[in-house]
C-alpha cells in the first residue's frame, strides 16, 4: 500500500507537469522541480515496492503497520486519486476578490512597448509606473482577461499575476468603459480592442479603456502571469 | 459551488508546489540519519551558553532537516554526549536555519526579502532563549529517562553527578561495552523508513493545505479582515493556527502564503517561526527527547517569545 500511496502523489506530480496542469496552478520556474520530483517519487515507489517483495518472500515475520501510519497512507491514496480525477477549475474573479490588487517592486518597467502590442499587465504596470492619464489618452489598446466584478463601478479586465502558486495570485486590472447596454459576465474571457481614454472617478481622473470591438475567447493555455 | 472549485484549484496549487520541497526534506534527513553522527567529535562541541546553541544552530547547514527530521537527528547528538545547549540550538534552531526551508521560504516570498532574514533571525534568538531557559533545568528533569541512560554511558564519568551513577564508584552492574563507532543502518531500512515519514508528513500537508484552501475561500472576508488587520489577534491566531496546522517547516511558507495578504507582517512572522518549534505533532515527537515538564515549559516560553516577537514586527512595520 506504501508504494501506491507513493506511486499516485508522483503520478500526480509527473502527470500535473505533462498535462499541462501545472500552467493553471505554479509558476513556470517551479514547473521542472515538480516533474523531477513526480519521477523521483515513482522511482522510490519502485523501491519500495521491491524491498515490501524480499521482505515477503524472506524468512520472518513483515513488521506490522501502526494504524496511524495506516490512517496516513490511506488518506494520500484518497487525496491522491481525487486531485488525478477532479482538475481544478477556479473562478478567476472569486481568486481575485479575496486578494488585495498590490504589485511590488516588480512593477518598475525596464522598457515600454509600443501601445498596441502592450499586454494588459504591461499596461497596468505602465499606469502604476507613470500614473498620468494624459500621456496615453487616445493610444490604441488591444488586451485580453478575464471579467472581474468591482463593487462600485462598472467591471474591470483583469489578469492574475502568481508569484509561487495560486494562493498568492494577485490581481491586476484595468477599468473598462463597455459600449451601452452591454454587460460582461463574470470570469468571462474577452478580447478588448479600443483606445485608452480619460474619466472622472470618485473625483481623480483616471486612464479607462473604451471598448470597441469585444470577442469571447477561451481561457488561455497559460492564463496566470509571473 | 463556484466557491469549492477554487478552493480545490487553491489545494493543488499548494499541495503540488509543497510536495517537492516535502520530498527533498525527508531525503535529507534520512541522508543524515544514514550518516549516523556520532563519536567523540560530539562531545568536543563548544559548552558555552551562547556559543553552544550557535554551533547547534549552525549543524542546521549541515543536516538540513525540517523538524520531524530533526529530532531523531537531536536525540542521537544528545545520547553521543553532545553539550546541552549545543543539542538544544540545534533542536530548536535548525529546522528554519537550513538551506531548504530558506528555499521554500525564499520560493513562497520572492517579493518580501525581510521575511527571508526575520525568520532565520528570529528562529535563533528563539533557540537561544529556549536552550538558556532549559539550561536551567538539570538533566535529569529535562531529558527523557532512556535518553538519559544513553547520554550517561558517552559522557565521562566526571561529569556525571555522584548520586546519578549507577556505574563506577557507586553503581552495581558495569556498563555494556560501547561500539566505537555508531552503526550505520542499512539502505533499505533508510528507505523505508524515509518513505513511511514521507507519507506520514504528506498526510499532515494535505490537512494543512485543506486548512489554508478554505480559509482563503470560504471565511467571509470581512471575518478574514476584521482578524488579520488587528496586530494582536492577528499574531495570536497565526500562533494557534502554526500549533493546529503542524506542518512541516520545509513547506510551511507555502500555507503562509494562503494568509499573507489577510493579515499582519507580524503574524506571518509569528507562524514561521513558532511552526517549527511548537506544534501538536512535535509535542508528541519531543517524548523521545524531553520530559513534560520541559515540553510545557518549551512550549510556554516560545509562544510568549513568539507573541513578543510578532508584536514587535507589528509596531516596526506597520
Amino acid at each position: 500500500m506504501r508504494a501506491l500511496a507513493l506511486a499516485l502523489w508522483g503520478a500526480v506530480l509527473l502527470g500535473s507537469t505533462l498535462s499541462g496542469r501545472l500552467d493553471l496552478l505554479l509558476n513556470g520556474v517551479f514547473h521542472p522541480l515538480v516533474g523531477l520530483s513526480g519521477v523521483a517519487l515513482l522511482v522510490l515507489a519502485g523501491l519500495v515496492l521491491k524491498a515490501d517483495r524480499d521482505l515477503a518472500i524472506g524468512p520472518g515475520r513483515r513488521p506490522s503497520t501502526p494504524r496511524s501510519a495506516q490512517l496516513a497512507i490511506g488518506l494520500s491514496i484518497a487525496i491522491a486519486l481525487l486531485v488525478l480525477a477532479i482538475p481544478p477549475n477556479p473562478s478567476f474573479s472569486d481568486l481575485a476578490a479575496n486578494r488585495p490588487a498590490e504589485l511590488g517592486e516588480e512593477a518598475e518597467l525596464s522598457f515600454v512597448l509600443p501601445p498596441a502590442q502592450r499586454t494588459l499587465t504591461d499596461w497596468v504596470r505602465l499606469l502604476r509606473s507613470q500614473p498620468d492619464p494624459s500621456l496615453y489618452a487616445g493610444d490604441p489598446v488591444r488586451i485580453s482577461g478575464f471579467v472581474w466584478p468591482q463593487d462600485n463601478d462598472q467591471p474591470q479586465l483583469a489578469r492574475l499575476l502568481v508569484r509561487c502558486c495560486l494562493a498568492d495570485a494577485t490581481p491586476v486590472g484595468l477599468p473598462v468603459r463597455w459600449p451601452a447596454g452591454q454587460k460582461p459576465r463574470a470570469d468571462q474571457w474577452l478580447a478588448v480592442q479600443g483606445t485608452m481614454a480619460m474619466e472622472e472617478h470618485n473625483g481623480q481622473t483616471r486612464s479607462v479603456v473604451i471598448a470597441e470591438q469585444i470577442r469571447p475567447i477561451p481561457r488561455p493555455r497559460r492564463p496566470l502571469e509571473p | 459551488m463556484e466557491r469549492l472549485a477554487t478552493a480545490w484549484a487553491i489545494f493543488q496549487g499548494l499541495l503540488i508546489e509543497a510536495l517537492p520541497f516535502l520530498l527533498i526534506g525527508v531525503g535529507i534527513a534520512s541522508l543524515a540519519r544514514w550518516l549516523a553522527p556520532g563519536g567523540a567529535w560530539l562531545r568536543k562541541l563548544p559548552r558555552d551558553p551562547l556559543l553552544g546553541p550557535l554551533t547547534g544552530a549552525a549543524l542546521g547547514f549541515a543536516l538540513p532537516a525540517c523538524e520531524c527530521g530533526n529530532v531523531p537527528v537531536a536525540r542521537r547528538l544528545l545520547a553521543g554526549g553532545a553539550p546541552l545547549g549545543t543539542a538544544l540550538g540545534f533542536l530548536f534552531a535548525a529546522p528554519v536555519l537550513n538551506p531548504i526551508v530558506l528555499a521554500s521560504t525564499w520560493a513562497a516570498f520572492p517579493n518580501q526579502p525581510w521575511l527571508l532574514a526575520a525568520r532565520p533571525a528570529g528562529a535563533l534568538l528563539l533557540a537561544l532563549l529556549l536552550a538558556s531557559v532549559l539550561r536551567l533545568l538539570p538533566e535529569t528533569a529535562l531529558l527523557d529517562p532512556v535518553l538519559l541512560e544513553e547520554r550517561r554511558l558517552s559522557q565521562p564519568l566526571a561529569a556525571v553527578g555522584l548520586l546519578e551513577r549507577r556505574t563506577g564508584l557507586v553503581g552495581a552492574v558495569s556498563p555494556p561495552p560501547l561500539p566505537a563507532k555508531p552503526t550505520r543502518p542499512p539502505l533499505q531500512e533508510v528507505l523505508q523508513h524515509g518513505s513511511r515519514e514521507f507519507l506520514d508528513l504528506a498526510a499532515l500537508l494535505v490537512l494543512g493545505c485543506i486548512i489554508a484552501a478554505a480559509v482563503q475561500t470560504l471565511l467571509p472576508r470581512s471575518w478574514l479582515l476584521a482578524v488579520g488587520e488587528a496586530p494582536t489577534l492577528s499574531v495570536l491566531s497565526l500562533m494557534l493556527l502554526a500549533v493546529v496546522v503542524s506542518v512541516c517547516s520545509s513547506v510551511d511558507a507555502f500555507l503562509a502564503l494562503g494568509f499573507a495578504a489577510q493579515v499582519t507582517p507580524g503574524a506571518l512572522l509569528a507562524f514561521l517561526v513558532l511552526g517549527p518549534v511548537v506544534d501538536l505533532k512535535l509535542l508528541g515527537l519531543f517524548r523521545v527527547l524531553l520530559q513534560p515538564r520541559a515540553i510545557a515549559i518549551t512550549a510556554a516560553a516560545a509562544t510568549v517569545a513568539v507573541l513578543v516577537l510578532g508584536q514587535w514586527v507589528n509596531l516596526v512595520l506597520l
